[in-house]
């Protein structure tokens, strides 16, 4: 069941880059981050952990319900550009995805000998942050930019639950809470923004 | 009950940032001032000193690094009386400014106290995202490009901060448990670590997000274009403070890295500055605005604190720390005076001041700007020369002793290249040009007097005393 759902969450990213609509974005987004609370409640659930329960109900809530209204509700009100247009020829990204995920893969092996833990989660987790970084670097827009940083989060939070089984409660609170202030800030800014 | 006392004057002051009252302005300032109050208590508290159950420890290293921090962030203030005078900012835009620095002050007690590597990840996220607000103070269409720009780029060095930091959690997990995020008790059980490896990708992952926050390779430009376009408070508070919060993470991680494999450690880090160097001394010689010059100098100032600290220069480090975070913000809040009869004009800006105020803030201007490029008695002086003394030490125990001491030339020719530019600009700036008049305020001759009294006071016997105790 985990390994469906990791299968699915890498699968957003890959969709999300090759995305031409702001909305269709944030809707991955939401998508990625569903499948990250269901895996992050399936850890929970297999090890017992309570605290991994609560965080996997946080980012359902927060990441997958949440942020993506927050985000759809700021893109119609400050009528931000709704086709996102990649700097990256299709063809290249084409290329470049598999090879990515191809390297994480044999980069993951090494490492799950020494964690103890499928070496696939860590691979996919690496992978995701990477393909992360080029959805943040291909857009000229802001709006993906943001949605790829949210993305590189998630694909961080996947990797310190499949490599750690969690990170502590707090930390992981704390994460929650500094996220919700890079989206006040960004908020803040579009808002700025539609002021001038 | 200390750690509410250390914030509470940045809760006022984010609680007063909502109200609407015509004495805001002047409220304001005032409770930046008693940030110190509860810095000064904590630094003469006997060290270690456990906050809330060993998540926040301080110790003589990060108070020290507090108050220089607090006493950055007071002058500061005393710049931004007059900012209104200097450059167009809206009185929301004033407000606002204080709200994020409020959040900034908050973020940063919280990541340098930290005992905790998650907790100190947190904190420094916190800073990052409210100087993103503090650089759109300024309304130009330049600065939203670069807040944005900061956002972007301060994200992914974050998240490299935070993958690293995964990576060294799952290394140290299978022997402390939920206590690997622990800084004292990992360095206390590094050697029983199974997997050094993990630890060291960590750390280089670490590393790199915090390299790319301080604007080392390849990010070189990436700080000194947000500065430029930022009101010089805020520059001030980057290469004062927030920089001071990514290095104290810095001095943790690379403590526990030198006890894994200190030549590894060296070489990588080593290796990393040079380059970085190189690149940034042709950049600090082709530079041709202050706010650029400044900025660039912080790297190499950065540079120069990594590099005596990952030698076993401690002191060195420390001093040269304590010198930079007191003279470069110095240096960008002169700016505002400095730049007041155009950005880009260097010649005849030590020229051209009335009054007893308005030239002796030229001569402390001028003593900032010679201290900074280390000519004696400035402690940048004393710093590199302890500093180069512990780097060629280390060289002696490696077996790369001449390699270390040939990158060493290296590196002493690329400063060398730095040096004549600042020794250049100062007698551009006092000899040449046409001697335009500039008004010194009161406040801003506080803020010259207040560094310049500070940066003194790191040449205390007392000040060495301390910073040598601090790792023997």
């Amino acid at each position: 069941m985990i390994d469906f759902f990791i299968g699915l969450f890498l699968a957003s990213f890959i969709v999300a880059l090759f995305s031409g609509r702001l909305y269709k974005l944030i809707f991955w987004y939401a998508f990625n981050a569903l499948t990250l609370g269901i895996i992050t409640l399936l850890v929970g659930a297999q090890i017992d952990d309570i605290a991994l329960i609560i965080s996997g109900s946080i980012t359902l809530i927060l990441k997958a319900g949440i942020i993506p209204f927050i985000l759809k509700r700021s893109a119609k009100r400050f009528h931000l550009k709704r086709e996102i247009t990649s700097n990256i020829p299709i063809q290249y990204s084409i290329l470049l995805v598999p090879s990515i995920i191809i390297f994480t893969l044999y980069l993951a092996e090494p490492m799950s000998s020494m964690i103890g833990v499928n070496s696939q989660y860590i691979a996919i987790s690496i992978s995701s942050f990477f393909l992360a970084l080029i959805l943040m670097i291909e857009h000229k827009n802001i709006a993906p930019k943001i949605i790829a940083f949210l993305m590189m989060e998630n694909a961080l939070f996947l990797l310190g639950t499949t490599a750690t089984y969690g990170m502590p409660m707090f930390i992981e609170l704390g994460i929650f809470i500094d996220v919700m202030i890079a989206i006040v800030i960004i908020n803040l800014l579009f808002k700025e923004e539609a002021i001038r | 009950m200390i750690l509410f006392y250390l914030i509470a004057p940045a809760l006022i002051m984010f609680v007063l940032s909502f109200l609407h009252h015509r004495l805001l302005n002047r409220i304001l300032p005032i409770t930046t001032l008693m940030i110190l109050i509860p810095i000064v208590y904590l630094f003469g508290l006997e060290k270690p000193y456990t906050i809330i159950g060993n998540y926040w420890v301080a110790t003589q290293l990060n108070s020290y690094i507090l108050l220089i921090s607090s006493i950055v962030a007071i002058g500061v203030t005393f710049a931004l009386v007059t900012l209104k005078r200097r450059v167009r900012i809206e009185n929301r835009s004033y407000v606002l400014f204080y709200r994020f620095f409020a959040l900034f002050w908050i973020g940063l007690i919280i990541s340098i106290l930290a005992n905790n590597m998650g907790i100190y990840w947190i904190g420094l996220e916190m800073a990052t995202l409210s100087t993103v607000y503090m650089i759109k103070t300024n309304q130009s269409k330049h600065a939203s490009k670069e807040a944005w720009n900061y956002m972007i780029v301060g994200a992914i060095a974050i998240s490299l901060i935070l993958f690293g930091i995964i990576l060294i959690y799952a290394s140290a997990k299978p022997i402390l448990g939920e206590d690997a995020m622990n800084f004292a008790l990992l360095q206390e059980h590094i050697n029983e670590i199974k997997n050094p490896f993990l630890f060291e990708l960590g750390f280089v992952i670490v590393s790199l997000g915090m390299f790319i926050k301080m604007g080392f390779f390849p990010m070189n430009l990436w700080l000194a274009n947000i500065e430029r376009a930022s009101f010089y408070p805020v520059a001030a508070l980057f290469s004062g403070i927030l920089e001071s919060a990514i290095l104290v993470g810095f001095f943790h991680f690379s403590t526990i890295a030198i006890e894994i494999d200190r030549g590894a450690t060296f070489s990588f880090v080593f290796i990393y500055l040079s380059l970085t160097l190189f690149l940034v001394s042709f950049l600090i010689y082709r530079s041709k605005d202050f706010m650029r010059l400044f900025s660039l100098s912080g790297v190499e100032h950065m540079i120069l604190i990594i590099l005596f600290w990952i030698s076993g220069g401690y002191y060195a480090a420390l001093l040269h720390f304590g010198a930079h975070a007191f003279l470069k913000p110095a240096l960008f809040l002169s700016t505002g005076v400095l730049e007041s009869n155009g950005q880009y004009k260097i010649s005849g800006t030590l020229r051209g001041y009335q009054g007893w105020r308005g030239k002796s803030f030229a001569v402390i201007v001028g003593l900032f700007l010679l201290a900074i490029i280390g000519l004696p008695p400035s402690p940048m002086f004393f710093s590199e020369i302890y500093g180069f003394e512990a780097i060629i030490h280390l060289a002696n125990q490696e077996d790369y002793y001449l390699w270390i001491i040939a990158a060493l030339i290296v590196l002493l020719l690329l400063l060398s290249i730095i040096f004549y530019k600042f020794i250049e600009i100062y007698q551009s700036m006092r000899y040449e040009g046409e001697a335009e008049s500039k008004i010194v305020y009161t406040n801003e001759w506080s803020f010259a007097l207040l560094f310049l009294l500070a940066t003194l006071t790191l040449l205390l016997p007392q000040t060495t005393t301390y910073l040598k105790a601090i790792y023997g």
